[in-house]
């Protein structure tokens, strides 16, 4: 029929047409199938790293005679190196230093250092020769004006001397913003005091799941508690199945009944060990902050009191 | 103008001078009437903390509650009771602080409302140093819904370097003021430095 109405032209037009339509089902058929295995790729390599502590000691040690940085000029490579080491392998010791907005930066540091410190050490070392670095999804290049501080903070307690620590926690509160960084975008010299160093629940949350690529459940907000009616039951079920994050009211952790008027509002950001009953009705909770463990002992009713947010944070696996 | 209106200019006059003048005052007088009685509480606090290190803080505006913070290798336990609670002296003894010590501490902090003592570890040339930080809530009139201030002294081991007006400075060589919980002090004595904070610890 074809051939019969547009002739020995159309005859072979049509064959033509046939042919690139066949062309063409074939490239959709194979563009499909590549995206269907790079979209289940992604899936499967969508799981939370891990690594030992003897990886990264082992990666440490090949950075012998790191050369002074030309972009970090107050930070001696031997402290540097010394300080990873130190965090490496004792991962509580990491401190955030006295009077900073440094908590929420040492508070998440508790993963990387516990599960997979080698990819933290790459990071640093490759921030400290380049000046940029990818950790997670996240590209840093810190400024300029954050490049020169590192190195210099003062009167911090052991921060002073952890130059390590104090390139990290600058180089993220540099990069992370959220709604509280709104008007202080830009380090000036004491700002590590002030709201550009200050991390919201949001942020925080946002900031384990870029860097670590782990599952964050959260409960609870800047402003408003989260709706548990039990905080030691709640605690305690999230505590078995991951790694648990508090943001408290600071100022009512460390009770302080002396003034008639206070913010309540949280400040503070811990890593929950563990929670128990205590003999006298109380709860015992074990929590890291400040470089070191404590066991503070609380009333239930102040217990849910000071606690503004919860993260519950999960690895992620193959089949998530 | 009317007789309420002269009164409330006049009470905005004398809060504004008071708010000027009163701090110097009250921290040197405050500090010389009850010197003796912070110097026993710093050395009383200094020897038991070296049997073994603690702080430890009245947490109420009554002080019959005291915040007890244990430092041990490993953990540091945090603690509260009342004054008069068999339970404080069980737990003294269970980590095996000076028990009779720290109860004629406790008293001596309630005399003059000192709030809260501890030590710090400050750095000089990479160096750690430890200070004795003591903070008192003195007894003063205070405007309303203004933040409650707090005497924090800082007692030295060795003595320090101050700038002409009296403030404290990090070291000799460096000509940069020394700052504590992110505050300047200033000068009581050689080894004694003080600051007016909305922070007692």
């Amino acid at each position: 029929m074809t051939s019969k109405v547009f002739g020995k032209f159309g005859y072979r037009f049509f064959v033509l047409k046939g042919s690139l339509k066949n062309i063409a089902c074939f490239v959709f058929f194979a563009v499909c199938t590549f995206f269907a295995s790079t979209v289940s790729a992604n899936k499967l390599n969508d799981t939370t790293r891990f690594s030992s502590r003897e990886e990264a000691i082992a990666f440490l040690e090949k950075q012998a005679g790191l050369a002074q940085s030309d972009y970090w000029p107050n930070i001696n490579p031997v402290l540097f190196l010394q300080n990873i080491r130190k965090n490496i392998e004792q991962p509580l010791s990491i401190y955030e230093g006295r009077s900073t907005n440094f908590c929420a930066y040492a508070a998440l540091s508790y993963l990387p250092l516990h599960q997979n410190p080698l990819d933290y050490t790459r990071f640093l070392i490759t921030l400290y020769k380049d000046g940029k670095a990818m950790y997670g999804r996240e590209y840093f290049e810190p400024t300029r004006a954050v490049r020169l501080a590192a190195g210099t903070l003062s009167f911090k307690g052991e921060l002073d001397i952890r130059p390590a620590d104090q390139l990290w926690f600058m180089s993220l509160a540099d990069h992370f913003k959220g709604y509280l960084n709104l008007f202080d975008h830009h380090y000036n010299p004491g700002d590590e005091n002030k709201t550009w160093a200050a991390v919201n629940f949001a942020k925080f949350n946002r900031m384990i799941r870029r860097l670590f690529n782990y599952h964050v459940d959260a409960a609870g907000s800047d402003l408003i508690r989260p709706g548990f009616r039990d905080a030691f039951d709640y605690l305690s079920e999230k505590i078995k199945t991951g790694t648990v994050a508090l943001f408290v009211n600071n100022l009512d952790l460390y009770k302080k009944n002396h003034t008639r008027l206070r913010l309540n509002i949280p400040t503070h950001f811990v890593i929950l060990l563990g929670i128990d009953e205590a003999d006298d009705d109380r709860i015992a909770i074990t929590y890291w902050d400040y470089g070191g463990i404590t066991r503070q002992y609380l009333p239930e009713s102040f217990l849910r009191k000071i606690i503004f947010g919860v993260s519950h944070i999960t690895a992620k696996k193959n089949n998530d | 103008m009317t007789k309420g209106g002269s009164h409330i200019i006049l009470f905005i006059l004398l809060a504004g001078m008071y708010a000027c003048t009163s701090r110097k005052i009250f921290t040197s007088n405050y500090f010389t009437e009850n010197e003796k009685a912070l110097t026993e509480i710093e050395t009383l606090y200094k020897k038991l903390s070296e049997q073994k290190p603690f702080a430890i803080g009245f947490t109420d505006r009554s002080f019959e509650y005291v915040s007890i913070e244990i430092i041990t290798d490993s953990i540091k336990y945090i603690n509260e009771f009342s004054i008069t609670d068999q339970k404080m002296v069980d737990t003294l003894r269970k980590y095996a602080l000076p028990e009779e010590g720290i109860l004629e501490l406790v008293l001596k902090m309630r005399a003059i409302h000192c709030i809260w003592v501890n030590t710090l570890d400050y750095y000089t040339n990479n160096q750690k140093r430890s200070l004795v930080f003591l903070s008192v809530k003195p007894v003063s009139v205070r405007l309303p819904f203004s933040a409650e201030k707090y005497l924090v002294l800082t007692f030295y081991q060795q003595p320090q370097y101050y700038d002409s007006d009296g403030n404290l400075l990090a070291s000799r060589r460096l000509r940069k003021l020394r700052k504590i919980n992110d505050e300047t002090f200033r000068r009581l004595n050689d080894k004694v430095a003080y600051t007016v904070s909305e922070h007692f610890r």
